[in-house]
């Protein structure tokens, strides 16, 4: 009777034995047979990616214009001349999220043209200072003239910059340390949207269209 | 009664939080385009007046929404070399991608005749053409990786670097053939095929006949 237990316990041990030493040892092939184990690998990204995700937001706390032409601005509508809207409010409200996807990447970010609903006249991006690339003709350069607007973007570490963007993809600077805009997987940055209109529009359209665009590149 | 309310409530919990979580999408719709991070790079040297197949660039749609990705020639990166004018490269239709999906998108290098020799550089910009909005803001992405390529001295070598691989052996088999039927006519052999009518066994059907 012991001796049977003695046996049992000795076969549950090498039963152990055998599987604790894992699939090399639990059948060894035989002469003249391939043997082969799979094993599964991850590997990191090898794409360069970027995701926005916008929380619910839409352009408000606009100023500026002239009241005693009526066109002045609304809470949620641009006036004229040179009214000025947010999307978001500096140093407290950021609705866009910038998440860099793929491998580490510059953040490069650009505006473009601002589209009409009757798709007639556009405004174009202009940057107000000395060394704009398209330079701001109201108020010594200073403000967009007719059918010109200034959109520029913030995240809690910078506030708007004044020159804004362009048409060509630059520096995010909201992004990394300094200047760099320099990003690793994984990297995220909140960002709002501030907003200087025309002295005047060529169209009457009261919808427009503005498009913001982040794009990742190599170093 | 106070056990069926009981139990009533104790399921209501877990069946809110179930309808509750299966509509996420909406409160995170995101949109996201990413392309290949290794650079797209010609294997040998370009010529001016070549035309050149380059690897096909991979993109994928990495946000939640379903996109149509599409790519472009821009100079973004740093770094030395001419840019490319975009009217260099002809790149493959759009592709309609589902979330996460991805695909290879084809780019053909086409070297002008009078093209300055040296390194170039540009960028394969894939962007989504999907743009997702905030208030009246439209959000866009894009993903570049580089383009790099080397113009060499001297105008293309004839018509094979222009051409694909599988074009090129096609065209000389047929060539070896139109020689071979030509061959055979000149020494005097013809070819005739002829199909009998049925009732013959089917290796009688059709017959091939060298006549002298």
């Amino acid at each position: 009777m012991r001796r049977n237990a003695l046996r049992g316990a000795l076969a549950l041990t090498a039963l152990i034995g055998l599987a604790g030493c894992g699939t090399a040892s639990a059948s060894p092939p035989s002469a003249g047979h391939a043997a082969s184990i799979a094993v599964s690998l991850h590997v990191v990204p090898t794409i360069r990616s970027v995701t926005v995700s916008p929380a619910t937001a839409k352009f408000a706390d606009c100023r500026g214009g002239t009241a005693s032409l009526n066109t002045a601005s609304t809470p949620t509508a641009l006036g004229y001349p040179n009214g000025r809207c947010w999307l978001g409010r500096p140093g407290t409200a950021f609705p866009i999220t910038i998440t860099n996807t793929g491998i580490a990447s510059y953040i490069y970010v650009n505006g473009s043209n601002a589209v009409p609903s009757d798709s007639g006249n556009q405004w174009s991006l202009c940057n107000p200072g000395d060394n704009a690339t398209v330079a701001c003709t109201s108020e010594k350069g200073i403000l967009p003239g007719q059918d010109q607007y200034v959109v520029a973007n913030f995240s809690p570490s910078r506030g708007p910059t004044a020159a804004g963007l362009t048409n060509t993809p630059a520096c995010d600077t909201g992004f990394g340390s300094g200047n760099s805009c320099w990003t690793t997987y994984g990297q995220s940055q909140r960002e709002g949207i501030g907003l200087t209109g025309p002295s005047i529009s060529d169209d009457s359209s009261t919808s427009w269209t503005v498009t913001i665009t982040w794009t990742p590149v190599p170093k | 009664m106070y056990l069926r309310r009981l139990v009533a409530a104790l399921l209501a919990v877990p069946i809110a939080f179930a309808l509750l979580s299966s509509f996420p999408v909406a409160s995170e719709a995101s949109i996201g385009v990413g392309v290949q991070a290794g650079p797209v790079r010609l294997g040998g040297v370009a010529h001016p007046g070549g035309s050149y197949a380059l690897p096909p660039v991979y993109v994928v749609n990495t946000g939640t929404e379903p996109e149509l990705v599409g790519v472009r020639i821009d100079r973004l990166s740093r770094g030395a070399g001419r840019p490319v004018p975009p009217s260099w490269v002809r790149a493959g239709p759009s592709v309609q991608l589902a979330p996460h999906g991805a695909a290879r998108i084809t780019l053909q290098l086409i070297v002008p005749g009078d093209a300055g020799t040296g390194d170039y550089l540009s960028d394969v910009v894939a962007y989504g053409s999907v743009r997702i909005s905030v208030g009246q803001a439209n959000l866009g992405v894009a993903a570049a990786t580089k383009l790099q390529f080397h113009v060499g001295p001297g105008a293309v070598q004839g018509f094979w670097p222009a051409v694909p691989a599988p074009a090129v052996w096609a065209a000389i088999g047929l060539l070896l053939l139109a020689a071979a039927v030509l061959g055979l006519r000149r020494a005097g052999y013809q070819i005739r095929v002829e199909r009998k009518t049925a009732g013959h066994s089917s290796t009688d059907l059709e017959e091939g006949h060298i006549e002298a």
